[in-house]
């Protein structure tokens, strides 16, 4: 059975890939070819079938993490990039357009996006499917850099930028994936990371920037294993003019590097785990901020997986991974953000982690008794 | 009877002026809604001068016409609210020079418009704010001619005396937005 994994895997990773444009929005006009319209029309199905290709997905992930085969990781990484690349971005999230928005204001009507908002260039056809039109630039400076040479190498086409942010994005998975070799020499840790669903289909699907912010972050980590100090600060520095969110880094990083220049011996595990743990404060602390958004799970499981020897908390977060992913299930069957819709995606989110955390709990207590 | 209905009309007439007298200065006539800033920091303070210095690098973050817009405009109000509070405290050559700069600024935000137009971009927006901000400073402008002189004379040590058309600069300057505002 596991020989034909890989298959089955691409298999079902196109079927997505085609119920992905069964989503793709009226306004969107440089998809209007796709529009279906049972999205909106259908919203029990299509809430169900996300919901089937979730389970699939996810049980197919546990499998793999069950029968670790080098063959395999690099046939099912190589499908799922493939195969994800050319699904349709706003499926789940529609901040791959707020990108290109900005990228816009900044390289097109040379202004600065940290001031101009997408919604002031009135008649900009963009204004019609971008969410968040009415804010300025969200992220580092960087990204608003690193963000135009995708938008330069499709020429201003739209439709073709579109695929170019999420080949762009996807090259720092690819090197968050290097990076993670490097550091552990473990296939399990490299799986646990690249074949995770919410992964693929954040950074694949979605083409969210977070594995950029991570990419730089893990670079960071990984040069100050090698001593480089001030490579290493550059790197950190890169990373948070991402995203901003790797600023809580710095204390582990300061502690690590204060460590190296002493030349004491460090358990790079227990840093790992600080860095895990600092990136968990920052994802819990955005429930304050905004709202818990999936991809920010990305940041704390770069550096859970660089530590496999945590098998329970491992498990903890994969099942956190797999709640997220369903708490998009409300508003796809509802239209909904608010009520009861926003209570079911808290919900949704938490179930699986405490019921794991529950089982897991029992399951050592009925050990101990034994 | 008509000469009863008819002083019944004047009573109205009366008791309605009286009314309208009473609450004359309740009465709010097209204002507009523009909001101008708080004074900061004021010519002498040391916040002032590192205000200035702040200013001067906001410039380059300002980039790009609409950018160049905001911030022309933007110094523009706070140049003018710093003036209005030089004159209240009778400070004339400070608020003269502030109103001096206000304009300045003030006549930068329609070339920069005008530029982004040349662009292709859509100002109409733009255009509505500049034309209400103009509005606002044509009103702060009138009530500043209430409570300053017409001339000052100012004569500082061991220097030329300078005499300082102060009304005709509040008229100047309310020419200058009002190319604005009509």
């Amino acid at each position: 059975m596991i020989r034909y994994f890989p298959s089955i895997y691409a298999l079902v990773s196109i079927i997505f890939v085609i119920f992905s444009y069964l989503f793709v929005d009226i306004n969107l006009l440089y998809f209007r070819n796709f529009y279906s319209g049972i999205s909106t029309d259908l919203r029990l199905i299509t809430s169900l079938s996300y919901a089937i290709f979730i389970l699939i997905f996810f049980s197919s992930y546990l499998i793999l993490l069950k029968n670790v085969q080098t063959a395999h990781i690099k046939k099912i990484i190589i499908v799922s990039c493939l195969g994800m690349l050319l699904s349709y971005p706003a499926i789940l999230s529609y901040d791959i357009f707020n990108y290109i928005g900005t990228s816009k204001v900044l390289f097109i009507y040379h202004e600065n996006p940290y001031l101009q908002m997408p919604i002031e260039f009135i008649g900009d056809p963009i204004l019609m499917f971008t969410r968040a039109a009415n804010k300025v630039a969200l992220y580092g400076p960087l990204w608003v850099f690193l963000s135009g040479i995708p938008y330069a190498i499709s020429f201003g086409n739209y439709f073709v930028s579109v695929f170019v942010f999420k080949i762009f994005v996807s090259v720092f998975y690819v090197g968050i994936v290097y990076l993670i070799r490097k550091l552990t020499n473990s296939y399990f840790s490299i799986l646990l990371f690249a074949a995770n669903p919410l992964v693929i289909i954040e950074t694949f699907v979605s083409g969210h920037n977070d594995v950029v912010m991570m990419f730089f972050a893990l670079l960071a980590f990984y040069l100050l294993k090698k001593k480089q100090l001030f490579l290493a600060f550059i790197f950190l520095l890169m990373s948070a003019l991402i995203k901003y969110a790797t600023l809580f880094l710095i204390p582990v990083f300061i502690y690590a590097a204060f460590q190296t220049i002493n030349n004491r011996k460090l358990n790079w595990d227990r840093i790992y785990f600080y860095c895990f743990f600092s990136m968990l404060l920052v994802f819990l602390l955005s429930i304050f901020r905004e709202e818990i958004y999936p991809w920010y799970v990305i940041w704390p499981f770069t550096f859970l997986v660089l530590i496999p020897a945590k098998k329970k908390e491992i498990y903890l977060f994969i099942a956190l991974t797999f709640g997220l992913m369903l708490s998009y299930i409300p508003y796809m069957y509802s239209g909904s953000y608010f009520g009861i819709y926003r209570f079911l995606r808290i919900i949704s989110i938490f179930i699986p982690p405490v019921f794991l955390g529950i089982y897991l709990f029992f399951q050592k207590n009925f050990k101990l008794n034994k | 009877m008509a000469h009863k209905t008819n002083l019944k009309l004047l009573l109205i007439l009366v008791f309605s002026l009286g009314i309208f007298l009473i609450n004359q200065n309740n009465i709010v006539l097209a204002q507009s809604s523009y909001v101008l800033p708080y004074p900061s920091a004021m010519p002498g303070s040391i916040f002032y001068r590192v205000n200035l210095v702040k200013d001067e690098l906001y410039k380059y973050w300002y980039f790009g016409d609409f950018g160049q817009f905001k911030y022309s405009l933007r110094m523009s109000d706070k140049y003018l609210v710093e003036s209005k509070t030089l004159f209240e405290y009778k400070q004339y050559l400070l608020g003269y020079q502030a109103l001096l700069s206000s304009d300045a600024y003030f006549s930068r935000t329609n070339p920069a418009l005008i530029s982004a137009s040349e662009k292709g971009k859509n100002i109409s927006e733009k255009k509505n704010i500049l034309k209400e901000a103009a509005g606002k400073h044509v009103e702060e402008l009138k009530q500043m001619k209430l409570i300053i002189p017409e001339r000052f004379h100012w004569t500082p040590e061991k220097k030329m005396p300078t005499d300082l058309g102060l009304w005709d600069k509040i008229d100047n300057s309310i020419n200058l937005r009002k190319k604005n505002y009509d």
